[in-house]
Formats: C-alpha cells, sequence, structure tokens
C-alpha cells in the first residue's frame, strides 16, 4: 500500500524497464533463460507503457535504452535503438485504430508487437551488425513469451490498476 | 489578455515537443551511422556503459546472480559423490602422467639448450578476473577488472590456461571488454599443426564451433587435427591454441575450441614479444 501511494504507475513500469533491464544484460549461464525472460519482459514492459501512458518522455527512454542494449549485446549502436523508435513512431500513427480496439483485440496486438519487435531486431541485427538471423533463438523466444505473457500482462495490469 | 497568452504558451511547448523528437529521431541515425567509427561521443557512451552502467546493473540483479549461484552448488553438491570417484581415479592416473611430464621437461629443457631456442613469445600484460558477461543474448563479450591503467590495449590477445580466448575491443581506466573466439564478428588467421593449413576461422553463431571463413589454397585439414593461431594478421601472437577439426564438409570445416567459454574465472591479457 506504501508503495502504491508513494510511487504512480508510470514510475512503477519504469523501475520494471530497469530491473529488467539490468537482468537481461547480465548472462547467467547456468540459466540462460532467465535472461531471455527477462529481456521479454523488458519488450512488454515498454510495450505496455507506449500503449497506456503514452508520453513525449518516451522517446529519451528509447534512446537511453536503445543504446545500452545496443552497446551492452553488440559493442555497436543499431538494431535496439532502431526498433524501439519504430515501434513509438508506428503507435503515433496507428493511434486512433488503436483506441477503437476492444481488450482482447488490444491484448492480441500487444502480443504480435512483441513478436514483430523481435524479428525485426533479429533482421536489424543481421543487417547492420552480422549476427545470423538465428530461428531457433526466434522459436525460443516466442515460448517464453507464451509462458511469460499472460503472468506479465497480470503483473503490469495490476501495477497500473 | 490572459487566454491569449495561455494560447501561445500551448504552440510554443508542442513545437518544442516536436522539435525535441525529430532530434531524437535523428540523434539516433546519426549514432547508428557512426556507431563503427571511432568518434570521441561514440567511445564516450561506450566507456559511460562499461565503467557506470555495468556496475549498476551488477549490483541491481545481485539477487538473480545470487540465486544463479545457488543453484550452481546445488548441482555441485549433488554430483559430489559420484565426482568423488571420478577425481580419486584422476589421481591415479596423474601420477603416473606427472612421472612421465617430469623426465619429458628435463629432456626438453637440454633439448633447448642443444637448439639455443627460446621460451615461448608471449609477454603477460594483466591477468584479470571476469566481470560480467553479455554473452546470452547475440554477441559474446566479457567484461573485465582491468583497464588502461594495468597497460591493457585495444585488440590485445586474451588467454587461459586452455589456449586463446578472445580479444580486446574496448578498454576503459579499469574495465575492458573482450570479444569471445565464438563471436561471429570475430575472426582469427589460423593454421593446423600436422599439415600447416592457413585458414580463417570465425564463430558459428551457436556459441560452441568456429567455422572457416576462407581457407588457404582450399587444402582442408584432418580431422581430429589441433589448429594454433598462425601469427600473419598481427593480432595475435603465434602458436596460441586454439581448438581441434571436428567435421570437416565440402567446403569448410569446424572446429571445437579448446576454452570452456561457460567457465572462464580468470583470463590472462598477453601481447607478442
Amino acid at each position: 500500500m506504501e508503495f502504491s501511494k508513494f510511487f504512480n504507475s508510470s514510475i512503477k513500469l519504469n523501475i520494471i524497464l530497469i530491473i529488467s533491464f539490468s537482468i537481461s544484460v547480465n548472462s547467467l549461464i547456468l540459466l540462460p533463460n532467465i535472461n531471455n525472460a527477462f529481456y521479454l519482459l523488458f519488450h512488454l514492459t515498454f510495450i505496455y507503457l507506449i500503449f497506456y501512458h503514452y508520453h513525449y518522455y518516451l522517446y529519451l527512454v528509447a534512446l537511453l535504452y536503445g543504446i545500452l542494449f545496443d552497446i551492452l549485446l553488440f559493442n555497436n549502436i543499431g538494431a535496439h535503438l532502431l526498433t524501439f523508435l519504430f515501434l513509438l513512431i508506428l503507435f503515433i500513427l496507428l493511434r486512433k485504430f488503436l483506441i477503437k480496439l476492444t481488450s482482447y483485440q488490444t491484448i492480441f496486438v500487444y502480443f504480435i508487437t512483441l513478436i514483430i519487435l523481435l524479428i525485426i531486431e533479429q533482421f536489424l541485427a543481421n543487417l547492420i551488425h552480422n549476427y545470423k538471423f538465428n530461428i531457433i533463438s526466434i522459436f525460443n523466444f516466442i515460448l517464453i513469451s507464451f509462458i511469460i505473457f499472460i503472468p506479465t500482462v497480470f503483473l503490469l495490469t495490476k501495477l497500473d490498476k | 489578455m490572459a487566454p491569449k497568452f495561455q494560447i501561445k504558451v500551448f504552440q510554443l511547448s508542442r513545437f518544442v515537443k516536436n522539435f525535441t523528437i525529430i532530434s531524437i529521431v535523428s540523434l539516433s541515425f546519426l549514432l547508428v551511422f557512426f556507431s563503427k567509427s571511432d568518434l570521441y561521443l561514440i567511445n564516450g557512451i561506450k566507456i559511460i556503459s562499461s565503467s557506470v552502467i555495468i556496475p549498476i546493473t551488477r549490483v541491481i540483479s545481485a539477487p538473480v546472480n545470487a540465486f544463479s549461484n545457488f543453484v550452481d552448488e546445488y548441482n555441485q553438491f549433488k554430483s559430489l559423490k559420484f565426482e568423488n570417484k571420478i577425481l580419486q581415479e584422476e589421481i591415479i592416473r596423474l601420477k603416473k602422467w606427472q612421472t612421465l611430464a617430469i623426465q619429458n621437461s628435463r629432456e626438453n629443457k637440454v633439448l633447448k639448450k642443444l637448439l639455443n631456442a627460446t621460451d615461448n613469445n608471449l609477454t603477460l600484460v594483466k591477468t584479470a578476473s571476469l566481470i560480467n558477461r553479455n554473452d546470452s543474448i547475440y554477441s559474446k563479450l566479457i567484461n573485465l577488472n582491468a583497464g588502461y591503467e594495468d597497460k591493457i590495449k585495444k585488440n590485445m590477445s586474451a588467454i587461459n590456461e586452455r589456449g586463446l580466448v578472445g580479444k580486446v575491443i574496448d578498454t576503459t581506466s579499469n574495465n575492458s571488454r573482450v570479444i569471445l573466439l565464438t563471436d561471429p564478428n570475430l575472426s582469427i588467421s589460423v593454421k593446423s599443426i600436422s599439415d600447416g593449413i592457413f585458414s580463417l576461422l570465425t564463430g558459428n553463431g551457436d556459441g560452441k564451433y568456429l567455422v572457416s571463413s576462407f581457407i588457404k589454397e582450399n587444402k582442408l585439414p584432418r580431422l581430429g587435427d589441433i589448429v594454433v593461431t598462425s601469427g600473419t594478421a598481427q593480432i595475435f601472437p603465434v602458436d596460441l591454441l586454439v581448438g581441434k577439426v571436428t567435421k570437416v564438409e565440402k567446403n569448410r570445416f569446424f572446429v571445437l575450441p579448446f576454452v570452456d567459454f561457460k567457465n572462464i574465472d580468470y583470463v590472462q591479457i598477453v601481447t607478442s614479444k
């Protein structure tokens, strides 16, 4: 209760972003899927922030995390930064349509957006950073997404009330 | 008068917001465009990320790391009895080998004196421990707790007791980043020990094997052959152990590195004499 009083939804979601970012960039040799799960949690939280708490400061958030993810995971800037900005611009363009969606449709779009983001990141990693387009990795991400998606949505909506 | 003033403020703030967005998008594209160059800004971002951001992320992810360590210790504890048996058998075997090794070492020293040969061509710069690793998603990078204050420079080689680990790609005052052999963006020039076949190896992308990207005169090495650094590219010192040829195909071959990349705690940064 104290926690809820002190922080508003946007701050709570940003704290989740910081934690999930930190865990996803510190590789755990024995539990690599935990890294992957937190990597996906970061993406889910970021999409949630854009969908439900759109604000201009999110461009700065995208810039900051995009650069940090790229530097720490590729040692060069590119894939994540472009993907996050692409997502923000796409949201502005499609905002009028997204508002009209029902809650089930929104959840579906939310999940599809996550998968598209991951595929774009892989594609850009291949194009800019010369990393192979790894189908196995994509399937692994999709599988983990299926597992964590509903609990994550539940957690985020609970935090967001 | 008041409403007019309010409208002006609203328009100005919207202009500022739009301008900020356009600036951020433009800056992003410029950063992407110049990210592979040696610009001061790019280097600054890399330095901040490895000297400030990595320690912060380590503190935040400490509980998860502790949990991972606990799982590791539990697994080790579970297999303790079985490992004990294996180790006892290995001690007996190693004792026999030790006697042979001492004999060979004496013989080697005598032969080296006769040939007037030098011991090796490496200079140890620093032994550093691993502080964190970024090798589960995309790239294969590790971060070390030593930087240019310890005389570590870009392009120096990182080795451990098993062989070549990778190459230093970035250094800050107290940290440095090493790209592992298994990263697809690192190429190493190697030669096979038995036939002296020269080739280039890169990471296969799976984090386990290295694959040949170029073979001189299209001669393929034999299965089981050992490959070492050739020293021709002037980046890695000559004759550092790399791995063993495990698969030979029509135009390429695969090498399994000697280094166990999952169990790296310390590495030595070395350079050619």
